[in-house]
């Protein structure tokens, strides 16, 4: 029945940023039946507090009295990559790409429920592939040459490499880099990366996508504007650029 | 409400723009009669006047003419008569010692009348008209004592009385005519004075659409000023108040979100550990279940309707509308092959949020379960530019007098409240969705029986969408607000 676990036993150890009371006390009761180790704070200055003992999963509300919520994922982001779902009251275009473009993993908006929530941090959290893994996958992937230094991807080893130098991604953009290396050359549409990656399909918000590509060129292409590795196909979807 | 397009006037009834050119015309026909019976009579009396002027004094030159002659001795009254030559029409009767003579044949005493012929022997000059058979003529009696004798002379009027009736129809048609220029004035002054009005009418049916902002034209007309200021004004104050109330409820639907949030969660927690309450206490907790589902359901209506209302962008993406009603007949639970599609068919594609055209659909589908019994079938096509759905029900249909009324906020199929489920808001929904994606949706009669609800989206464009979404810069997207008639009701199509 419990939902939390990740590796063996240990249940995963999930972040709850609401300031509302209610929604507040409700969330905590109702991960903690499904098997989290929750975290509950009112107020981000103490939640930030948090990220060095390790947090695996967050649930973010992005209207807080005093640091707000874009704040506090903007910060968390300098310590963890690890999966931030944000929850708003504003549906307003903004509100919602402007939390994605800082950080955060996938939206939910109130009034919602515990399925809905469970469901999306579930999605967040599965590390699988998609496929099976074929064996000359298992060693690294040279995805580009910047400047003479190759940037590899290693997906069993969860990393990718400029040089020797790890680039730090979420978990959510290695996720949708290792969909879209998967298939080189091949055109993933938007649905088809808001299933695999996020759990929603048809009816998901191809925001999201856009929003996390966005984010993974700014760290892996040499010239995010004139982009080589995370390539766009119009009006189909996008592709790994085959070097 | 169905806003009736162009100008629409009542036929049959007296506009105040045919009264006015019927006044106009009718004063000035009095007008213009007034001045020509005047002026005809006052010509007709100068006329006649002159005319027996110049008969007298010819007549008296006449008369003294003949008394000369008569006053000579030995000379007979025939040969004076002789004498004189009259001008053409005049004839001469002198009347002496009881003998009458006369100057021509077509003349006698027959034609003198017994006033005339008493007056002259009594002394006295007379002038008098008559009538012959070759018209009117002017008798002049002029007596002469000196010589025993009375002298009469006839002069023919024909030419007057020609002369008075050509005037008599120049002055009529000059009436007429006079008539009906007025009577054109009259409608373009009608019409000058009419636009106004039209502006007016104009200006209330746009406000009425939606588009909140129309005013009038600032007018330095000093008869306009007035109804400028005042209908401006009443615009004004109406735009504050609709804005206001919809503010309202926007803001108490907002506030409404997080304590629903909290509300549910906990009933969510409750349902979990439902075998832990006794039996009645499960009872209770299901009562609130299902009544807490309806509030939020209400709710998110309520917000959705708000936010078509303050025109907020929406995400929109291209899909293939058969898709997209494929995938909401598939995730409400119903079974996909009531899409009826057919061979060879080609792609639907509309320019959408796809959330909302999915929502719309889904309270279709549930509004046909719920009052139609049931969807029977649905169908999607595209011609003239648009994409249409069609979605037939299995039930009794929708009386045409319902047709529109069923779109209104909290309209109510008949029975008593709350057993039909609903939140009353499920069909407002979907016309202003469709109004936010400049579409329209409709109820007709599906053909055998049953209701047939039509939606129509136009059909996206060729070009697209210009920009890649993940440069940060979206491709422009215009909330069309307001700017449509109203989403209820068919376009003009031939042959539907």
């Amino acid at each position: 029945m419990s939902n939390g676990w990740q590796h063996g036993s240990v249940s995963t150890r999930l972040l709850v940023l609401e300031d509302d009371d209610g929604i507040r006390t409700a969330l905590r009761l109702a991960l903690l039946d499904e098997g989290y180790e929750v975290v509950a704070h009112a107020r981000a200055e103490q939640a930030l507090t948090e990220l060095p003992g390790g947090v695996e999963l967050m649930l973010v509300d992005l209207m807080l009295g005093g640091m707000d919520g874009f704040t506090f994922i903007r910060e968390a982001r300098h310590l963890t990559d690890a999966p931030i779902v944000v929850v708003s009251a504003r549906t307003d275009t903004h509100d919602i790409v402007a939390a994605l473009e800082v950080g955060a993993d996938d939206y939910v908006t109130k009034p919602f429920q515990i399925k809905e929530i469970c469901a999306r941090l579930r999605a967040l959290q599965r590390r699988g592939r998609s496929h099976p893994v074929a064996a000359s996958e298992l060693g690294g992937t040279v995805l580009d040459e910047q400047d003479g230094v190759h940037l590899t991807l290693w997906p069993e080893a969860g990393l990718v490499r400029r040089g020797e130098e790890t680039v730090h991604l979420t978990v959510t953009e290695f996720r949708l880099l290792c969909e879209l290396a998967q298939s080189p050359g091949r055109v993933l549409s938007r649905t088809v990366l808001l299933e695999r990656i996020w759990d929603q399909g048809f009816f998901g918000d191809e925001r999201i996508v856009d929003a996390h590509i966005r984010r993974l060129r700014t760290k892996i292409e040499q010239d995010p504007g004139s982009p080589r590795i995370v390539v766009t196909v119009r009006g189909l979807g996008y592709r790994l650029g085959t070097v | 409400m169905i806003h009736r397009q162009g100008n629409w006037r009542p036929r049959g009834k007296k506009s105040l723009r045919r009264r006015g050119m019927l006044a106009f015309a009718l004063g000035g026909l009095m007008v213009s009669v007034v001045i020509v019976v005047c002026t005809y009579v006052t010509a007709r009396g100068y006329l006649i006047r002159q005319r027996e002027n110049s008969a007298v004094r010819q007549a008296y030159v006449d008369a003294s003419y003949v008394r000369e002659g008569l006053l000579a001795s030995g000379v007979s009254v025939a040969d004076v008569l002789s004498t004189i030559s009259p001008p053409a029409g005049t004839q001469v009767v002198v009347h002496r010692r009881g003998n009458w003579f006369s100057s021509g044949l077509d003349v006698g005493r027959s034609d003198l009348s017994e006033g005339v012929l008493d007056a002259v022997s009594r002394g006295r000059p007379v002038v008098s008209w008559t009538s012959s058979p070759d018209g009117p003529a002017l008798i002049v009696g002029v007596p002469l004592p000196a010589a025993n004798a009375q002298f009469y002379e006839r002069s023919h009027a024909g030419d007057l009385s020609g002369t008075l009736d050509t005037l008599k129809r120049v002055l009529t048609g000059v009436a007429a005519v006079t008539a009906a220029a007025t009577a054109l004035l009259g409608r373009s002054v009608a019409r000058q004075v009419m636009r106004p009005l039209d502006d007016v009418a104009v200006a209330a049916s746009a406000i009425a659409a939606g588009c909140l902002d129309t005013r009038l034209s600032p007018t330095e007309d000093p008869d306009l000023v007035a109804i400028v200021a005042c209908f401006n004004g009443m615009a004004d104050s109406l735009q504050a108040r609709i804005e206001r109330e919809a503010r309202f409820t926007a803001d108490v639907s907002h506030e409404l979100r997080s304590p629903l949030t909290t509300l549910v969660a906990g009933v969510e927690l409750l349902e979990r550990r439902r075998q832990d309450l006794p039996e009645r206490s499960q009872q209770a907790l299901d009562l609130v279940a299902a009544e807490l589902v309806r509030f939020q359901q209400i709710l998110q209506d309520l917000l959705e309707l708000a936010r078509l209302d303050a025109g907020a962008n929406e995400p929109k993406a291209v899909v293939d509308l058969r898709d997209l009603v494929r995938h909401t007949l598939r995730g409400s639970g119903r079974p996909v092959e009531l899409l009826r599609s057919g061979p060879g068919e080609e792609a639907v594609p509309v320019d959408v949020s796809k959330r909302q055209l999915e929502r719309a659909l889904s309270n279709l589908l549930d509004n046909a379960d719920r009052h139609g019994g049931g969807t029977r079938e649905v169908r999607v096509s595209a011609r003239q530019g648009s994409a249409f759905v069609e979605i037939d029900d299995a039930g009794p249909g929708v009386a045409p007098e319902d047709r529109e009324r069923i779109f209104a906020r909290f309209a109510r199929a008949e029975g008593p409240r709350g057993s039909a489920g609903g939140t009353g808001l499920g069909l407002s929904l979907v016309a202003e969705t469709l109004r936010a994606h400049s579409g329209a949706v409709w109820c007709t009669e599906a053909p055998g029986a049953g209701a047939r609800f039509v939606v129509r989206v136009p059909l996206a464009q060729e070009d697209g969408s210009g920009t890649d979404p993940a440069d940060g810069t979206d491709p422009p997207r215009a909330a069309a607000r307001g700017q449509q008639p109203t989403a209820v009701g068919p376009i003009e199509e031939t042959g539907t």
